[in-house]
């Protein structure tokens, strides 16, 4: 069939916008057609009123129409500024934040391991089992690097670096609830990638040592955190770092079997002056001759008096306790009191010790 | 002279008199040849029952269809369940229909049909 095509070109375009419009009203027919047959069907076949039989739930699930509210009426944030009682420390939580803080509060979780054992490495009234465990899991624990130990950032007393959630809660609660019920109790909660030795006690130390490798990085002057069975370091610098740290009564490692030796005493209060923090570069960790675990041997005459002499003298210290953890704490509890950054008075007092002994 | 009525639809003869106001004469059958032909090509091509697709599922989605129903339900309110008939709602319905098709729908309607046009007929 011979198509025209005058029509539609450029001065038909009305005969062309006709033609269009046409088209289109006879689609627009053909849909309002179809509707009407298909009311008229529901009709005659009894179902086009179906949905209208039941009032009332119409009116109870209409479709809502206001501000702030969503089309079943549920206000959005309803729950944002609302307050829970939490049932461990009674304290009340922001809804959003209540669940981290039960987990931190019970103490189940893995966050909160971690946490507890921080704060372990930074208090001293916490039992040392405990944390025994606690390093194992960490050590295996696949995202922990040491790297990452060691870069960690400075002290924070506010929050958990470790909260996923730290930057965005750290935004909103700028004003409330941030500061007020999260810098208490997280205050203890120093995440360092070691420890600063400078600013422990003579006590905390002590703890750490039994529990941690504890060898100072010389990058970070940091101790290290990880078990005695860290990698990174070898036992005679966890010796020399007991050594450093503790003092004349250094604590034999836990895993010693140890003391009962030789009992040199004589020039202990020397010695400790002696044993300065700056002469710490000096001890070399190679004097290891002897097993890891004893360090209180016959070797004590040796020129390095500096380090067997002190250890005897810690031998003979713990001469009351002969277990190597205890005397440890035993131990250090006698030498470290004043050793801390006063060398001078802790001489006397240490002498003062061996004459009761004496 | 050539006998073209065969090719229309028989309803649309009548139409094309009435609104062009001319007396069948041969321009009116070059249009009736036109319109017949227009009409083939969208059939043939299947583009009317794509572009009746298009239009239902728009209406629908803005929400034609429901306001139409309410207004079906109207008529039956008024004639009775039992006695309502398609021409009552027919008549009644569709001039209301065709006034409240939204500007969007009919704009791309219209656009869809121009461009089919363009490019068939030349």
């Amino acid at each position: 069939m011979k198509m025209e095509e005058k029509p539609l070109s450029g001065p038909d375009n009305t005969r062309l916008e006709a033609l269009i419009q046409d088209v289109y009203s006879e689609l627009v027919e053909d849909a309002c057609l179809g509707l009407c047959f298909e009311v008229h069907r529901a009709v005659k076949q009894g179902y086009f009123f179906l949905d209208e039989t039941d009032q009332d739930s119409i009116k109870e699930f209409e479709i809502v129409d206001q501000p702030g509210v969503d089309i079943f009426g549920q206000v959005f944030n309803q729950w944002k500024n609302k307050e829970c009682e939490c049932p461990n420390c009674k304290r009340l939580i922001a809804a959003s934040r209540f669940a981290p803080h039960l987990e931190k509060c019970l103490g189940m979780g893995r966050n909160s391991s971690r946490i507890a054992n921080r704060r372990l490495a930074t208090n001293n009234n916490i039992s040392k089992s405990e944390s025994d465990q606690e390093d194992n899991d960490d050590l295996n624990d696949n995202d922990w690097s040491y790297g990452a130990e060691k870069k960690a950032k400075k002290r924070r007393p506010d929050k958990n670096q470790n909260s996923p959630r730290r930057s965005k809660s750290l935004k909103h609660k700028n004003g409330e609830l941030g500061t007020s019920l999260s810098s208490d109790p997280y205050k203890q909660y120093n995440y360092n990638a070691g420890i600063s030795y400078e600013s422990l006690g003579p006590n905390e130390i002590r703890s750490l040592l039994t529990t941690q490798c504890g060898v100072i990085s010389e990058h970070t002057k940091r101790m290290c955190t990880r078990s005695h069975r860290c990698p990174q370091h070898t036992d005679d610098q966890r010796r020399a770092i007991r050594l450093f740290l503790l003092g004349p009564s250094v604590p034999t490692l836990p895993d010693a079997d140890v003391e009962g030796d030789s009992f040199d005493i004589p020039n202990g209060q020397a010695l400790l002056s002696r044993l300065q923090w700056e002469d710490f570069p000096d001890v070399s960790p190679t004097d290891s001759a002897s097993s890891k675990a004893s360090t209180n041997h016959s070797d004590s005459k040796r020129p390095k008096k500096k380090k067997r002499l002190d250890l005897s003298l810690n031998s003979g210290g713990g001469g009351v306790n002969m277990t190597g953890v205890s005397s440890s704490s035993c131990q250090s509890n006698i030498s470290l009191s004043t050793k801390k950054k006063k060398p001078k008075t802790a001489a006397p007092s240490v002498s003062s010790i061996y004459d009761e002994l004496n | 002279m050539v006998v073209v009525f065969s090719l229309f639809d028989a309803d649309r003869l009548p139409n094309l008199a009435r609104r062009s106001g001319i007396s069948p004469t041969n321009t009116m059958n070059k249009e009736a040849r036109l319109k017949a032909s227009i009409n083939q090509k969208l059939t043939e091509t299947g583009e009317r029952d794509r572009l009746k697709e298009l239009l239902r599922a728009k209406l629908t989605e803005c929400g034609w269809k429901d306001q139409m129903k309410a207004q079906c339900k109207d008529v039956i309110k008024q004639k009775g369940l039992e006695h309502v008939t398609v021409e009552d709602l027919v008549v009644e319905v569709t001039p209301k229909g065709r006034a409240l098709v939204p500007d969007s729908v009919k704009k791309e309607l219209l656009q869809r049909i121009r461009a089919f046009l363009t490019q068939h007929a030349s």
